[in-house]
């Protein structure tokens, strides 16, 4: 038999046995499910992963807050120093 | 024309004010000084900020009320161990960048103390930024704070966040 008839013969369309479909749906309801405790360890597992995920999100939003805040005031130091400096020059070099 | 013109004013006169914010990059600055404080603060980082400011506190409050309306907070401090350090160039490119509506309400030249400039920049009557400019010897700073300022609730500042007010030479 050379390679063209030996694949048709593979690849010719076959009737499947009686009752395939039935023992096939069967066999899929026998699948083992995941039991009740395990689902409640799964979402258990889920949020806490999501909380922890919040809550690193708010401790570095936190975090971040705080450094422009540090920010804002070293900023504001920084410019009410040199506005009061020039005041005191001018104020200096009225009362020559 | 009329009609255009017309609607040129409206434009103009609908569109917002905003204050203008400096280019502050002095690359190879930071190398030379032994000292560097470089603040940018744009306007999401200043609400993040406002967040952070207690309103019960009275000093924070303040603080608040004054970040509150700002778009940005700009600050570049240098200081140097030697005199003549950076090149004065740097000032006037600076100040090259104000346009017409800034206006210099302080100008101190000292052979003792510090030259420093006040710009604000006017529209109408409303303060909508400042530039403080001050050059030493060994210590250039430069502020830019863009948004409406209210230079007499920035001056009660002065003394506060549990810092002494201090005089010119830096004693209490």
């Amino acid at each position: 038999m050379n390679l063209e008839s030996q694949l048709r013969a593979a690849l010719r369309h076959k009737q499947p046995p009686a009752g395939f479909r039935e023992s096939a749906l069967a066999a899929t309801r026998r699948q083992p499910r995941l039991r009740p405790a395990w689902r409640a360890i799964a979402a258990a597992a889920l949020l806490t992963l999501l909380a922890g995920g919040t809550t690193a999100r708010w401790v570095e939003e936190r975090r971040e807050g705080q450094r422009a805040k540090e920010q804002v005031l070293t900023a504001l130091r920084i410019t009410t120093d040199k506005l009061r400096d020039t005041r005191e020059t001018i104020h200096e070099a009225s009362n020559h | 024309m009329r009609k255009y013109l017309l609607f040129f004013l409206l434009i103009a006169t609908a569109a917002p004010i905003h204050a203008q914010k400096l280019s502050l990059d002095f690359p190879g600055l930071s190398e030379k000084a032994s000292e560097v404080v470089d603040i940018t603060l744009d306007a999401q980082m200043l609400r993040l900020a406002s967040k952070f400011l207690s309103a019960t506190d009275t000093d924070e409050r303040d603080v608040r009320d004054i970040v509150g309306k700002l778009e940005g907070i700009y600050v570049r401090s240098y200081e140097f161990d030697k005199d003549g350090e950076y090149d004065r160039a740097l000032v006037d490119r600076v100040r090259s960048q104000l346009g017409s509506s800034w206006k210099k309400i302080v100008n101190v030249r000292s052979k003792k103390h510090d030259n420093a400039e006040i710009y604000l920049d006017m529209r109408g009557d409303q303060a909508v930024g400042l530039v403080v400019i001050a050059a030493e010897p060994r210590q250039l700073t430069i502020v830019n704070i863009v948004g409406p300022i209210d230079l007499d609730k920035l001056s009660h500042l002065e003394g506060e966040f549990g810092i002494p007010r201090m005089s010119k030479k830096g004693q209490p």
